[in-house]
């Protein structure tokens, strides 16, 4: 009896272990996580229009007010330029690291102009852009991206049905494309 | 004769069990630490992030959702009313009350397993700040059933459990140090038609 209950204690720490062991490694194996949904489109630097069904890859716009768009992109060649302008009630952009953790939001109020221009670039390329600034980055927020690959999400709020058509073009004039002097 | 490999299987089925289904259960039930609930309003600021805890990541990369960064918005799951009673399509309740300050904020339902509702397009399944008719002091009321109502509609479809889902959009709540006075609209049962 004695062993049996030796057993069960032995099973509970063993599945305490197990239960960490898990939750710390479930990260890196899912295959389920929102950066291996976004490459699972095939759609690198270009942002791709969500539909408000689920997608290949399970991607969808979950509030019905809200279109969003994504672009997987690396800072591997070269810095990685954003840019986006129209006139829609509200936009936002996220751009999170092959982790999906944030690395830096913003939405239009916090934009020049009201108008998307972000450039996302490694350590060494931005000393570079700031040696020597080129011409058409004097507007461009630049930000450091510690990876090299990422995601970053696009959204566009239609409050109402008149405004499907002009966060339609909004989305489908937004890029997402390698800097090149 | 077989004692030693019974307690053998007895101890690795207990490991195995027990630490594959309290992982499942831990996952299903929260999406981490570090909540703020206000009322039944529960949302989760730094999900997002890097600084969040190892639960938050193991639930997003299962989930695999477009989390919202922190300039974007903080959406609210309630997933009972004001009295903690778990929402129940087959009942009817009413939104009563004001959102915290933020420059909009979506409502929607969704299914027990966060998936938005499928309401028929033709019903009013969703709500905002612009189309959400006020009181004059700029309160609202909105009725949330799978019935009809007069005013605000939000329709759901009688399928059990469900959630509500309040985005607020470019939010000071989620950097928010309690110097503003955070309150969310209540959540009230007006009755149970079929119950």
């Amino acid at each position: 009896m004695r062993s049996v209950l030796f057993a069960i204690l032995v099973g509970l720490v063993g599945a305490a272990l197990l239960h960490i062991v898990i939750i710390l490694a479930l990260p890196q194996f899912t295959g389920k996580d929102a950066y291996s949904r976004v490459l699972g489109l095939y759609e690198m630097d270009s942002f791709f229009p969500l539909g408000n069904e689920p997608g290949p890859t399970g991607l969808a716009n979950e509030d019905p007010f809200l279109r969003g768009a994504v672009c997987g992109f690396s800072v591997n060649g070269g810095p990685v330029r954003f840019l986006a302008k129209g006139a829609v009630p509200f936009w936002s952009l996220s751009v999170h690291d092959a982790d999906s953790n944030e690395i830096f939001s913003m939405n239009d109020q916090t934009a020049v102009n009201g108008n998307l221009d972000l450039v996302m670039a490694t350590p060494i390329q931005l000393v570079d852009l700031r040696k020597t600034p080129p011409e058409s980055l004097a507007q461009s927020i630049m930000v450091e991206m510690p990876d090299e690959e990422g995601y970053a999400v696009l959204r566009a709020l239609a409050p109402t049905d008149s405004f499907e058509e002009p966060v339609r073009n909004f989305l489908a004039e937004s890029s997402c494309e390698p800097f090149r002097r | 004769m077989f004692r030693i490999p019974l307690l053998v299987a007895l101890a690795l089925s207990v490991a195995f069990g027990v630490g594959i289904v309290s992982t499942v259960s831990a996952l299903k039930a929260t999406v981490g630490f570090g909540a703020i609930a206000l009322g039944p309003w529960v949302a989760f600021p730094d999900a997002q992030t890097k600084n969040t805890d190892p639960y938050a990541k193991a639930h997003r990369a299962r989930a695999g959702k477009l989390l919202y960064g922190g300039a974007e918005g903080l959406p609210f799951t309630a997933a009972t009313d004001s009295t903690g009673q778990k929402l129940s399509s087959g009942c009817s309740y009413d939104i009563v009350g004001v959102t915290p300050p933020a420059r909009f904020w979506t409502l929607y339902a969704t299914g027990a397993n966060d998936q938005p509702m499928m309401v028929d397009p033709a019903l009013p399944g969703a709500s905002n700040a612009w189309t959400v008719l006020r009181q004059p002091d700029s309160s609202f009321v909105i009725h949330v059933s799978a019935v009809a109502q007069p005013d605000n509609w939000l329709a759901i479809r009688d399928i059990g459990a469900f959630k509500l889902v309040l985005t607020l959009l470019d939010t000071p709540t989620a950097g928010s140090s309690g110097l503003i006075d955070l309150t969310m609209p209540k959540i009230v049962k007006t009755g149970c038609p079929d119950a």
